[in-house]
């Protein structure tokens, strides 16, 4: 449209009607913020408003935490659906603010666990699930309301290799280092992502720390210590 | 008068134990986020007191008897002293369950004077509480110019044995000035950062506060300093941006069909709450004082006024009608029908100057969405379906946290319940956290290179490194494991006594779990997924 410059009267009105219509947006402006190390990662470089992702393997559950902690610092709110085993210390350990995480329980089939996510999706703008089993009869709903509320769905499943989604980034190769036979402890995974899905339309591999030695969730290749070597043994002492 | 009204203020310090009818000899603490919040005199006299850590309390007092919080019954249990003291003056406001306050002038005129409205409070609730089985209990009645004073003065009242305590008219100023500025986090108008910034400052008492400049104090400190002077200076009456809102702000549903399910009610005012909050809201304004009316299809009616300093939130709101109604049910003869009639009139509102989310910058649209979000979804799901974390402390993951309903917690502020306290607990399991915690343990069999089970002896040894992890009818070999680390919890009592032993493994596939072992006997307690 040409109305940037030259008419100043007309403005308003086509400013008006421009908003009557809705201003072309981008994909890359409806993002959620993520962190750097998926940034590259992602078809649209960020979580994109009204769209699914699948989270699967291994480490499906770290993988979901710290691909949401950098929306739900910057304000976001989440909220975790049917995932009765919630790890919040590890959710609060990725990076995700718990003052902005809710748990809603689903007492019952996929027609209970759409109207829950449905609720969830009205006022939420991320919301974690597992889908039940039979979830694909209600899924058409569950999407629409993903879409027109602009919320960000990551669907979780270990065991579920690709999940459908939009966007699907599937962990394997979990290798864990500080560890060794009877001595050590769990201190960091090496682990390989693929992205894939509608939305992705070149497949990418990568190697990741998730997490790292400190906690933090970062490219195995930029690793400062590619392996970090044995962990020491840390005495945990007698505790009463 | 300079224009700070005279007020009553009653205050019933260990309210959350007298409300669960433990009785003051029994070493008892009411715990949050792993810190007493309130004890009985018997756990007092042996040391413990508001704020100890759990294991400190339990170290001064092996038997003490750890109850969780609950809002709900403190709310409901209360109800009835209110009722006690509505008798003799009506319009009172109920700050939160344990502390009330009404105007001194009516009531004093009419029994003949400030000390003599104190007394008769102090008889009729000593008498409930005797006839109710909560006797023993600490109460205290205060009288001062001024909400703060008067609250100060029932705080130290209810450790005087005539348990009154009446300032002279004009004479807070007086009364708070050598009191320490910690008052200010007592009575929950500062937080505690600002209280220990002036301290450090070297303004300790109230009254080197009050000899400051005001203008400066809310230059350097903001609505709140301001609010701390007032205080200080023993002229707080309300908020000083309080105003009477317009009357056309209620909020009503009346029901075509009197309603007998409390939770349909509650339902109700939920949806008024909401619509009452928003349209303050979008006035840039807070409700401080609240009026909830309930009415039944026999004209019976219970009126309650509810104060909040900080300004009424959503759930506050639904929170107290929740105590309110349940407390009016509870009571003999109280609701004999149906309810027809729920309205929430707004008595008091001020500006929303973001005090209460300063830490955040206000609140966001983002906040405001979710908050509603939790309204509805508590709605449709129940409130033990929705909830928020908040920080238990334990040694084994599924301990660490727990969670609480939603709609009962602070969603503007979550620091309280999620205050991890002294830091990390000893014994505790290092970083990463697992991500997926099983609320029931999954049994399992894990053996040797040999197929014979693993055992490990009451000295920590393993009785061969553990190769096999069996899951039904899989089988994973072991190719890494750390352990045993025991815990051993509640040693001090022998029936709920427990030792366990913790192990990480991780299995070929590179999955890796925390197991343990407890009487022979293999779990899996969480899985790093």
């Amino acid at each position: 449209m040409a109305a940037t410059s030259s008419a100043h009267a007309a403005q308003p009105v086509l400013g008006d009607v421009a908003a009557r219509l809705g201003r072309p947006v981008t994909a890359r402006e409806r993002c959620l913020p993520v962190p750097e190390v998926f940034a590259s990662l992602l078809p649209d470089g960020g979580l994109v408003r009204g769209r699914s992702v699948g989270c699967s393997g291994p480490a499906a559950w770290s993988l979901a935490f710290a691909l949401v902690a950098e929306a739900a610092a910057a304000g976001s709110w989440v909220v975790a659906v049917g995932v009765p085993g919630l790890g919040i210390e590890a959710a609060g350990g990725l990076g995700v603010p718990l003052g902005r995480l809710v748990v809603v329980d689903v007492d019952g089939g996929p027609a209970v666990w759409a109207e829950r996510v449905a609720a969830a999706a009205d006022g939420f703008e991320v919301v974690l699930t597992t889908p039940p089993a039979g979830a694909e009869r209600v899924a058409r709903r569950v999407r629409q309301r993903v879409q027109s509320n602009g919320v960000v769905l990551v669907a979780v499943d270990p065991s579920g290799p690709n999940l459908g989604c939009d966007v699907d980034l599937a962990t394997s190769a979990a290798r864990w280092h500080g560890i060794g036979e009877g001595h050590g402890h769990l201190m960091a995974r090496r682990v390989a992502l693929e992205v894939a899905g509608r939305r992705a339309p070149r497949p990418v591999r990568r190697e990741l720390w998730l997490p790292g030695p400190d906690g933090t969730v970062v490219a195995a290749e930029h690793a400062e210590h590619a392996e970090p070597g044995e962990a020491p043994v840390v005495p945990l002492g007698r505790a009463g | 008068m300079s224009g700070v009204p005279r007020l009553v203020t009653l205050w019933w310090p260990d309210w959350p134990l007298a409300a669960a009818r433990v009785a003051p000899d029994r070493p008892a603490a009411v715990f949050h986020a792993n810190r007493v919040v309130a004890c009985t005199p018997a756990a007092r006299s042996a040391g413990v007191s508001a704020g100890d850590r759990r294991r400190a309390a339990q170290g001064m007092c092996p038997e003490l008897l750890v109850l969780d919080p609950d809002h709900d019954r403190d709310g409901r249990e209360f109800d009835a002293v209110v009722r006690v003291v509505g008798e003799l003056a009506p319009r009172l406001e109920i700050v939160e369950p344990g502390w009330l306050s009404l105007a001194a002038r009516g009531p004093a005129r009419y029994y003949g004077g400030d000390q003599a409205v104190a007394d008769r409070i102090v008889a009729s609730v000593s008498e409930w509480g005797a006839a109710r089985g909560v006797p023993g209990y600490p109460f205290g009645v205060g009288v001062a110019d001024g909400r703060s004073a008067s609250a100060i003065a029932a705080r130290l009242s209810s450790r005087r044995p005539a348990r009154t305590l009446v300032v002279p008219p004009g004479g807070s100023p007086e009364f708070v000035r050598d009191l320490s500025v910690g008052w200010l986090r007592e009575l929950g108008d500062v937080d505690a950062d600002t209280v220990d910034l002036l301290a450090r400052l070297g303004v300790r008492t109230l009254g080197t506060l009050a000899a400051l400049d005001a203008g400066d104090v809310l230059a350097r400190f903001g609505p709140v300093g301001a609010q701390a002077h007032r205080v200080a200076t023993g002229r707080d009456d309300r908020p000083g941006s309080a105003a009477d809102p317009p009357p056309e702000w209620w909020v009503e549903h009346p029901f075509d069909e009197p309603v007998e399910q409390l939770e349909t009610v509650v339902f109700v005012a939920k949806r008024l709450a909401d619509e009452l909050v928003t349209r303050l809201a979008a006035d840039g304004r807070v409700c401080v004082r609240l009026v909830v009316v309930v009415e039944t299809e026999h004209g019976e009616r219970s009126e309650r006024v509810w104060y909040r300093d900080h300004g009424l939130s959503a759930a506050a709101v639904v929170e107290r009608a929740r105590w309110q109604l349940e407390g009016w049910a509870a009571q003999p003869g109280g609701l004999s029908g149906g309810v027809a009639l729920v309205r929430l009139v707004p008595d008091e509102v001020r500006p929303d100057d973001g005090v209460q989310s300063r830490l955040w910058g206000g609140r966001s649209q983002a906040d405001d969405d979710a908050a509603r979000a939790v309204v509805r979804l508590t709605g449709l799901a129940g409130e033990q379906a929705v909830r928020v974390p908040a920080w238990q402390g334990g040694r084994l993951p599924g301990e660490r946290y727990r969670l609480v309903p939603a709609i009962g917690a602070d969603l503007d502020h979550p620091d309280g319940r999620l205050d991890l306290g002294d830091g990390p607990w000893p014994g505790s399991l290092p970083a990463p956290a697992p991500a997926v915690v099983r609320r029931d343990p999954l049994a399992v069999d894990v053996l040797d290179a040999e197929g014979v089970p693993v055992q490990v002896s009451g000295r920590g040894e393993v009785s061969a490194p553990p190769a096999q992890l069996v899951t039904g009818s899989t089988r994973q070999p072991i190719v890494a494991w750390a352990g045993p680390w025991p815990v051993e919890q509640r040693w001090w009592s022998a029936e709920r006594a427990r030792r366990v032993a913790r192990f990480q493994v991780v299995t070929e596939r590179g999955h890796a779990h925390l197991l343990a072992i407890e009487q022979g006997r293999w779990q899996v307690l969480a899985t790093y997924a």
